[in-house]
């Protein structure tokens, strides 16, 4: 079966709202990293325009999983996800989000999960349908974030792991999970097959210490709450020692 | 006026290109009030039989399994573009 995407372009004036323009003035923003959702990030030219005369440096990059540069997709939720390189990220002030919701930008906030704290960026969100500005941080999450430090705790000292992979061609990485019997080989797993993540049957499975999602990584934070026994995402599993032994704005929320 | 641009043509030209009896279309949860008008004029314009996805669009990852046994030709999913998997696990 062939599948056809179509974007859905957002068809109205794509463009930065009074309010941005008179925050971006204000704090005095030199350089953002500019993003948008794929509604809009075909038809950034006026944005691109406006940043220009306001003598604001405009960068981007093509995220992993993105289809053209200048596109956020909430997965990319991770500080290597967006390829930029680390001259780039000094010389950054904000992220720019250029789209409606809270989705796509809390990708950025989830990014910088992993960078010391004094490097943690402000995320000027701009909706050009709502033409408004709200800003995004931490504090968005901060609660989300504590309880994923414990699961990554639990899941250091867990004998018992769950492992959820699902079957959706886009989602499905039951190879890779297997590689976690290599990396914990005192830790048993079990790999539970699902077409979703079925939070309602989690509980049925009580020998369960806590769980690995190897499905969509927005899944481990965003529905932390819906894992009684916490839930830590695949790749962080890998370098569990890692993130808990550094100092980075996770270990400090 | 809609806020998404529905593209309709290039939906019925891929129709039409690929001879597709039957299609089913994805749309997100802020296009789902089109699909009236989106069966409607797919229909009229290629004779296709289309099925409606009740359930997520949460991105191209997203893609309902089990359609081609329900002898569905051609899938058209709206509100993303093709996505790149990355085969590590992340």
């Amino acid at each position: 079966m062939n599948v056809l995407f179509l974007d859905a372009p957002y068809t109205g004036k794509v463009e930065l709202c009074p309010e941005t323009i008179t925050f971006l003035k204000k704090k005095n923003i030199r350089c953002v990293a500019l993003y948008a959702s794929v509604q809009f990030c075909n038809n950034l030219e006026k944005i691109q325009e406006q940043l220009d005369r306001l003598n604001i440096k405009h960068i981007t990059s093509r995220a992993d999983r993105t289809h053209v540069r200048g596109q956020l997709l909430g997965c990319d939720n991770y500080h290597d996800s967006l390829h930029l390189n680390a001259k780039e990220l000094e010389e950054i002030d904000a992220y720019l989000y250029i789209g409606d919701g809270k989705f796509h930008p809390l990708a950025l906030v989830y990014a910088q999960k992993d960078v010391l704290k004094d490097q943690v960026k402000e995320i000027i969100c701009n909706d050009p349908m709502a033409r408004k500005m709200s800003m995004m941080d931490f504090s968005a999450i901060r609660v989300i974030l504590r309880k994923y430090r414990a699961s990554l705790m639990k899941f250091l000292v867990a004998k018992k792991v769950g492992v959820i992979v699902t079957v959706k061609p886009g989602q499905e990485h039951l190879k890779a999970s297997f590689r976690l019997e290599k990396k914990f080989p005192d830790t048993k797993f079990y790999f539970f097959v699902d077409d979703v993540v079925s939070f309602s049957q989690l509980e049925n499975f009580p020998f369960i210490e806590v769980w690995i999602n190897t499905t969509c990584p927005r899944v481990g934070f965003d529905d932390q709450e819906k894992f009684v026994r916490g839930v830590v995402n695949l790749n962080d599993a890998f370098m569990v020692r890692e993130i808990l032994g550094k100092e980075n704005a996770l270990n400090n929320v | 006026m809609r806020l998404y641009a529905v593209e309709i043509e290039r939906a019925i030209a891929r129709i039409r290109e690929e001879s597709a009896k039957t299609v089913c279309i994805q749309l997100p949860d802020g296009m789902k009030p089109y699909a009236e008008e989106i069966e409607e004029e797919i229909v009229v314009a290629t004779g296709a039989r289309v099925l409606i996805w009740l359930g997520s669009n949460f991105g191209a990852c997203d893609v309902p399994l089990g359609l081609p046994k329900m002898g569905v030709d051609l899938l058209i999913s709206w509100g993303h573009n093709p996505f790149h998997k990355k085969m590590d696990g992340w």
